[in-house]
């Protein structure tokens, strides 16, 4: 019995010992972002288990049943996730930081895609990125984050041109943009505050999926959604001055009153006239901008619903006087779940007005400002308007640019709703299908009004004068898509995509204007004088897309796509594209050797794969008639038909053929992390505006979209980034760097070059041409060596005789040495693409500080520095830079000054006129483009009203490095196509700025 | 069950709606017109007979660049320092491939025979309309207006250019240059035709071509041609015309008597019609919308932009008491605005000191104090002292022509200008009366350039002001038509270029 007693105590004992070791436990702690933020949300979960919890909105999580030998997953979206083994302890607070390699879950065409089985080229930019820098559009994000990608911003309120991996296209080369969906054109109606991830697709095996839009890359934008948890309120608010400091060095009016007396002119009793004053136009013109954004935004989730709203004010004066852009913008994005069926919607409005830069006579406000004599005052109340302008007697027609940007007004008003709706259904276990329409729906109503002025003799305006445009445009897009996601045997794994899309695009325009003689006080458009205009626009797409992804046990990767496309831009004979992308990928880091490596990440991927482009105008494949020739007859108005521009029923898509090389690494706990890409990429059938022989009389400046062109274009990415932590100090540095090397291979039968590009100047020849085996519209003109001292010079070059080039002229190198220059002695004088583009991103925190710093740059570009003919060209009388003080001074057919840098004034034609060597420059730059300070309140002074408040100060592009002369290089192309690529026409400068703002968490 | 029933019925119904029928893609443009269901009546007919018209405005002719171009060359005006850095070369025969105003000439000259290419392509279209739709008469007169619009623009093309590609039908391709000798049989022959097919003026809207016109420029070609006896039969046929009284030569030049009875063919301009885009590229060459006003006015006017005045040497030919001169300047002293006030000294001031003159000629200033607005006058570039005094040149170049026949022609345009003394009859006498009465009759309007190459004097009459002797009497092909036309070459350009 005692025995028995023994052994029924000793189980006993055991079993409750047992018992005791296998107790399980509470655990709780709070979990938050390394600036001590609470993170509400984030999961927790014991490994292999079910058994899981979630944080509530102070970040505090408990977590039942847990045994000290647990493993417990601490992740929350976007941050790197922990793994932590309980032991003892039963109070467990996590800090979880962000990965500089970037999210877990990467946003992809249709879908999302966890980063280690992503095959093709993808760069993610975060809300965390965008946030760190005061952005006025979303754009701007991207720039220096993504390797290879580049933005350039322009006028308050503009889009800023970006592209991906250089250019391969040579007309409109903006990427296709992909808002929660919706296909869209810009991002320009969206707060850069809604973002929650930006993804860019760089290659085909990303990009096939978007088929004939997909040419130029893939920009996916997700907005933020609503997330799990009590509801939380966040006002962010920025407020701060934009200016530009640099300006052309240009003549003062002594300086200018000799000039003109040199060319000619005595304006000495013009001047006194005016009391002697001296003008500086150009601080005229730019001014210290106020700019200000106030955001709120509202989340909250149940179980089985998610929302969230916000509402922004933006208002950013521009740099330029009477520019600037004003954007409110709401947004609106919910999810509910019922049962199997999840339907939601993501909505977007905003309402803007800009002002734009203004022009008057065909010139920029700069260029009038740099020509505008100096010793005019700007305003005269004795003039119609109350501005002074010049007269016949000063003998120099620049308008005064403060009359051209105050005088009147011009405003654009718009509207832009995108949005979509969307319902998913879970038809058997991982067998989605989901249903989605999407809207881009946008009005713009552009009016400019301009009274009568008279500043002299040259500008005046004896009417008042309203124009306006209407552009309204709709794109509605209906996706159904099924998807299936399987594993087989637990390691094989499947999802298989199939979509048919529908694309249905109209826009219609209506244009008038009139003018008004008998008052100014009336803005609006009267049928006085008046024109009228509209046209009509309808796009048709449709698209079959299918996609499989298979890995084993993602350690090998595979992925298939194809699309089927059509287009109604393209004549039937060419209508349908077919398009199609392969990939591979070995997650070579998850191999049984690499166990115990210092990698975490070691990933070979290899893609190809085809995207097309339909990007030209509608309708070009049909032949048409203009109907806008005009000629008086007795009077009366006889209307004129003629051919249009040139048709081509041949038209048929550009197609691309991608192939990327990528290797993603990160080691030693993800402290170091990068990746390496290579791409080649082949563009073929580029279509472009061919110009026609100018002698076979075609219309609309005589061009033919033509299939014309094959282009090569390949380069190298690499972005490296390192993170540490030491106590309460973390900091992190991301460095990118991307070449882009591109080269026409071939060009249709029969032609041998196009010369193309933006005419800079009135009588300044194009520069920009096409040829095989050189890049996409290099720069193309004459040599020049110095400048031709004595007649003896100029005669060793021509032979004697001829009386066009004297001494004192640009000695342009007779390459063919016939003696006669013409465009036979014209070469490669320079290439617009740099050799690289950087980026270095810098992030550190220390207690409640964080600080932010961010490089960018090009190295190895030429810029054609348009603004050269205006300050330098000496072709007649205008203000000028003081470089003319250093012309050729030409006595006696003899030079005396033989260390002139510029020719004589007022010397041959092909001094100013001709594409040459003089207006090329290094466009290489360094600059700094964000630093920001940041300081975070915390304590439980503020616990009661706040969880969080965060005050920053951040200045843009404070510093410069770089030789160009112009005001701004950060240049890109002059308008969106690519043969104005690195052309300054006088930009719109990037201002520098600084800006104190706030963020508050309620 | 049900459930799948349901879904199934709600996928297949989405699906069809989106794979939906690809005839959905086949779209016509709303915005223009097609060419395949043109030329139905009349108005389509003589619209695009219109459009060709509508070249000749263009920035790059009468809009603005051609009188800059021709009367710098001339030396019939220069350039005050303002003149923009494009023009200045006129002046000093510096000009070279890259001139855009070359440029702009050259593609308005080709757009506009393009257009009457688009007319006479058509032929067989206008010709198989229904009598009652249009008549013979009708059809052949639109085609006559094609063709003559056609040998406008060559005629001024081959003076300029000299060999020139030729086409005489609608293409995408460039052609290679055809000697100039092809040019002018192809002018000939364009003008024969409109000379048969035109309606007379009697019955033809006032501003379109007519019969007389096309005798007119026929004739003048011939004698371009040096062909004098059969240029004298074509202007014999130019008849109905007089010139202007005596006191009323500046009716040529205002907007109100336009049309007058001296008017054989006009440029015209209206600008109640609209004045465009002022500064768009279209208007260089291109000729879209409602351009209907040229900037002569306002550049060359002494009260306005002041570009060019009067050179000396021209102010300098005119002999005492010649009444032209007084309808062709204004100097200091000179009343204007319907006599209501008198020009300055100081309204002649430039930043390069004071001029003696400014135009007159095509001024608004008669009526108008500013020339802000543009101006509506045509251009008169066919007048009947132009036809007088190219018949004297005839007479006295022909073989066995007549002096005293010559002398006739020239008096009638003296006379009108107040003048009475003799020419000598002799061949060089009459040769000189014709240079100088030239000059003086047509200073300003674009003629004297032409003449003085035509008469192989341009190398002792500009000497000194840069003109090049075989290479100057022609413009280069521009850049932008070597540069796109794989049939012209740099290398194949003009002597010197």
């Amino acid at each position: 019995m005692m025995l028995k007693l023994k052994y029924a105590i000793i189980t006993l004992l055991i079993i409750s010992s047992h018992n005791m070791m296998a107790q399980s436990k509470t655990i709780q702690g709070v979990i938050t972002d390394p600036s001590g933020f609470p993170l509400p949300g984030a999961s927790i979960n014991v490994e292999g288990t079910q058994n899981s919890a979630s944080t509530d909105f102070d970040g505090k999580y408990s977590l039942k049943g847990v045994n000290p030998t647990d493993k417990i997953t601490y992740s929350y979206v976007g941050l790197i996730s922990q793994t932590i083994t309980v032991g003892s302890r039963s109070i467990i607070d996590v800090t979880l930081v962000q990965s500089t390699q970037n999210l877990n879950e990467v946003v992809i065409a249709y879908g999302t895609q966890k980063r280690a089985k992503v095959t093709g080229a993808i760069s993610t930019v975060s809300s965390k990125d965008i946030a760190a820098v005061p952005i006025t559009n979303a754009e701007s994000a991207l720039q220096g984050r993504a390797a290879g990608v580049t933005v350039v911003n322009g006028a308050p309120g503009s889009s800023p041109a970006v592209s991906i991996r250089g250019l391969a296209t040579m007309g409109n080369s903006a990427p296709l943009y992909v808002i929660d969906g919706v296909l869209a054109g810009n991002l320009s109606g969206l707060s850069p505050n809604d973002i929650d991830s930006i993804s860019v697709l760089k290659d085909a095996s990303t990009t096939a999926l978007y088929g004939s839009k997909a040419f130029n890359g893939v920009i996916v934008v997700t907005t933020k959604k609503g997330k799990k948890g009590p509801g939380q309120l966040t006002f962010s608010t920025y407020v701060g001055g934009q200016t530009v400091t640099k300006r052309y060095d240009v003549l003062n009016t002594q300086q200018y009153l000799q000039y003109a007396k040199d060319l000619g002119s005595d304006l000495t009793a013009r001047a006194a006239e005016f009391g002697n004053i001296n003008t500086n136009w150009q601080d005229q013109i730019f001014q210290t901008g106020l700019m200000q954004d106030y955001n709120l935004s509202f989340s909250n989730g149940t179980e089985t619903s998610t929302s969230r709203y916000s509402a922004e004010y933006m208002k950013q004066e521009g740099a330029i006087v009477n520019t600037g852009f004003e954007r409110y913008s709401f947004r609106a994005n919910n999810t509910q779940d019922i049962g199997k069926l999840k339907v939601g919607s993501n909505i977007g409005v905003s309402f803007s007005t800009t002002n734009p830069e203004r022009s008057a006579g065909g010139r920029t406000l700069l260029e009038h400002s740099i020509k505008m004599a100096p010793y005019f005052p700007i305003y005269n109340a004795n003039n119609l308007g109350g501005y002074q302008g010049p007269s016949a007697i000063d003998g120099n027609d620049a308008e005064n640019p403060v009359r051209v940007a105050n005088l009147g007004y011009q405003k654009i008003n718009g509207l832009s709703i995108i949005g979509n709706i969307f319902a998913e259904l879970e038809i058997y276990k991982g067998l989605k299908f989901r249903s989605q329409v999407s809207l881009d729906y946008y009005t713009s109503k552009d009016h400019t009004f301009v009274p009568s002025f008279q500043d002299g003799s040259y500008h005046k305006q004896a009417f008042s004068t309203t124009n306006e445009t209407n552009g309204q445009g709709q794109t509605i897009v209906f996706d159904n898509s099924l998807t299936y996601k399987t594993t087989i045997a637990g390691k094989h794994n499947i999802e298989v995509l199939g979509v048919i899309t529908k694309i249905d695009g109209k826009s219609q325009t209506l244009t008038a204007g009139s003018r008004y003689s008998i008052s100014n006080e009336i803005d609006q458009l009267r049928y006085n004088e008046g024109s009228l205009g509209s046209a009509n626009f309808v796009e048709k797409n449709i698209g079959y897309i299918a996609r499989i992804n298979y890995d084993y046990n993602e350690k090998y990767l595979l992925a298939v796509s194809g699309r089927r496309d059509a287009s109604s831009r393209f004549g039937a004979n060419n209508r349908w594209g077919n398009f199609y992308s392969v990939a591979l990928g070995w997650n070579i880091a998850k191999e049984s050797f690499m166990e115990n490596s210092i990698f975490s990440t070691l990933k070979l991927r290899a893609s190809t794969g085809t995207t097309g482009n339909d990007r030209i105008d509608n309708y070009q494949y049909s032949a048409t008639l203009i109907a806008n020739y005009n000629y008086p007859i007795g009077g009366a108005n006889a209307p004129g038909v003629s051919l249009g521009v040139a048709s081509n029923p041949d038209l048929k898509w550009e197609s691309k053929l991608d192939r990327n090389i990528g290797l993603d690494f990160s080691l030693f706990d993800e402290k170091f992390t990068g990746s390496f890409e290579y791409f080649n990429n082949k563009s073929s059938d580029i279509l472009f505006a061919v110009p026609l022989p100018a002698s076979v009389g075609s219309a609309g400046g005589g061009t033919q979209i033509q299939n014309i062109a094959d282009v090569k274009v390949s380069g190298f990415e690499v972005s490296l980034g390192y993170n540490d932590r030491k106590g309460d100090f973390t900091w992190s540095a991301i460095a990118n760097l991307g070449t882009s090397k591109n080269e026409v291979t071939g060009l249709a039968p029969g032609v041998t070059s196009v010369l193309g590009g933006p005419s800079a100047r009135a009588g300044l020849e194009n520069f920009s041409r096409l040829e095989v085996g050189q890049p996409l519209f290099y720069f193309y003109g004459y040599q020049t060596n110095g400048i031709y001292q004595n007649q003896a010079e100029v005669d060793a070059v021509f032979g004697p005789g001829q009386t066009t080039i004297k001494p004192g002229d640009i000695k342009i190198i007779d390459r063919d040495g016939n003696k006669i220059i013409n465009s036979d002695d014209k070469t490669n004088i320079g290439n617009p693409y740099p050799d690289f583009t950087y980026g270095l991103n810098l992030n550190a925190a220390y207690k409640n500080f964080d600080f932010n710093c961010f490089i960018s740059g090009v190295q190895g570009n030429d810029i054609y520095n348009a603004n050269t003919f205006d300050l330098e060209g000496m072709n007649r009388l205008f203000n000028a830079s003081t470089a003319v003080l250093d012309r050729a001074i030409v006595v006696n057919g003899v030079v005396t000054n033989p260390s002139a840098t510029l020719p004589r004034a007022q010397g041959a034609d092909i001094n100013w006129s001709s594409a040459n060597q003089r207006y090329i420059e290094d466009g290489s730059y360094t600059r700094l483009k964000n630093i920001a300070l940041g300081y975070t309140f915390s304590g439980d002074a503020f616990k009661a009203y706040f969880s969080k408040i965060r005050f920053y100060v951040s200045g843009q592009n404070l510093i410069t490095v770089t030789k160009y002369d112009g005001l701004d290089p950060e240049i890109g192309r002059a308008d969106a196509n690519a043969n104005s690529a690195g052309i300054d026409l006088g930009r719109y400068p990037q201002p520098k700025s600084v800006i104190f703002g706030l963020d508050v968490t309620f | 069950m049900k459930k799948i029933k349901y879904i199934l019925i709600v996928l297949s119904g989405v699906l069809t709606i989106t794979s939906c029928d690809t005839g959905e893609l086949e779209l016509t443009n709303p915005n223009t017109l097609s060419p395949e269901t043109f030329f139905k009546s009349e108005s389509q007919v003589q619209s695009s007979v219109n459009a060709s018209y509508a070249g000749l405005q263009t920035r790059g002719l009468y809009g603005r660049n051609f009188s800059f171009a021709m009367d710098l060359m001339a030396h019939d005006a220069l350039g005050n320092p303002q003149l923009e850095g494009n023009k200045k070369p006129f002046q000093d025969f510096s000009f070279n491939g890259g001139n855009d105003i070359i440029q702009y000439y050259w593609e308005a000259c080709y757009i506009g025979i393009s257009r009457a290419n688009f007319v006479l392509d058509n032929e067989a279209k206008i010709n198989a309309l229904p009598n009652s739709v249009l008549s013979q008469e009708k059809k052949n007169k639109y085609l006559g207006e094609a063709h003559f619009l056609r040998a406008y623009y060559y005629f001024l093309l081959v003076k300029r250019f000299g060999d020139l590609p030729i086409y005489k039908t609608g293409t995408i391709i460039g052609n290679a240059r055809s000697p100039k000798t092809d040019v002018y049989a192809l002018i000939e022959e364009d003008l024969v035709f409109a000379s048969q097919n035109l309606l007379p003026r009697a019955t033809e809207a006032a501003g379109r071509a007519n019969k007389e016109a096309a005798y007119a420029y026929l004739g003048k070609v011939l004698l371009y041609e040096k062909k004098y006896d059969e240029a004298l039969v074509a202007f014999n046929s130019v008849t109905g015309f007089s010139l202007e009284d005596k006191g009323s030569f500046y009716n040529n030049f205002m907007a109100e008597t336009e049309h007058g009875k001296e008017s054989i063919f006009e440029i015209e301009f209206d600008e109640k019609n609209g004045t465009g885009d002022q500064w768009g590229a279209v208007g260089d060459s291109q000729g879209t919308g409602f351009e209907e006003s040229t900037l002569r006015g306002q550049e060359y006017g002494n009260l306005s932009w002041y570009n060019v005045y009067p050179s000396d040497d021209l102010l300098d030919s005119y002999e005492a008491g010649d009444e032209r001169f007084g309808d062709t300047f204004y100097v200091p002293g000179s009343s204007y605005l319907k006599g209501t006030k008198v020009m300055l000294a100081s309204n002649f001031t430039t930043s390069a000191g004071i001029r003696r003159a400014g135009w007159k000629k095509y001024q608004n200033y008669y009526i108008r104090e500013d020339e802000a607005t543009r101006s509506s006058i045509n251009f008169k570039v066919m007048r009947y002292a132009d036809v007088l005094l190219m018949k004297a040149e005839c007479e006295n170049q022909r073989a066995g022509g007549s002096q005293t026949a010559a002398i006739a022609f020239i008096k009638e345009v003296r006379d009108r200008a107040g003048l009475t003394t003799a020419i000598a009859p002799t061949k060089e006498a009459v040769f000189t009366a014709i240079i100088h009465e030239r000059k003086v009759e047509f200073a300003g309007e674009q003629s004297r350039f032409d003449d003085i190459i035509r008469w192989g004097i341009a190398n002792t009459e500009l000497q000194g002001t840069g003109f090049t002797a075989g290479k100057s009497e022609l413009w280069p092909i521009p850049n932008r038509e070597t540069s796109s036309n794989p049939n012209i070459k740099p290398s194949d350009n003009n002597p010197g270029y």
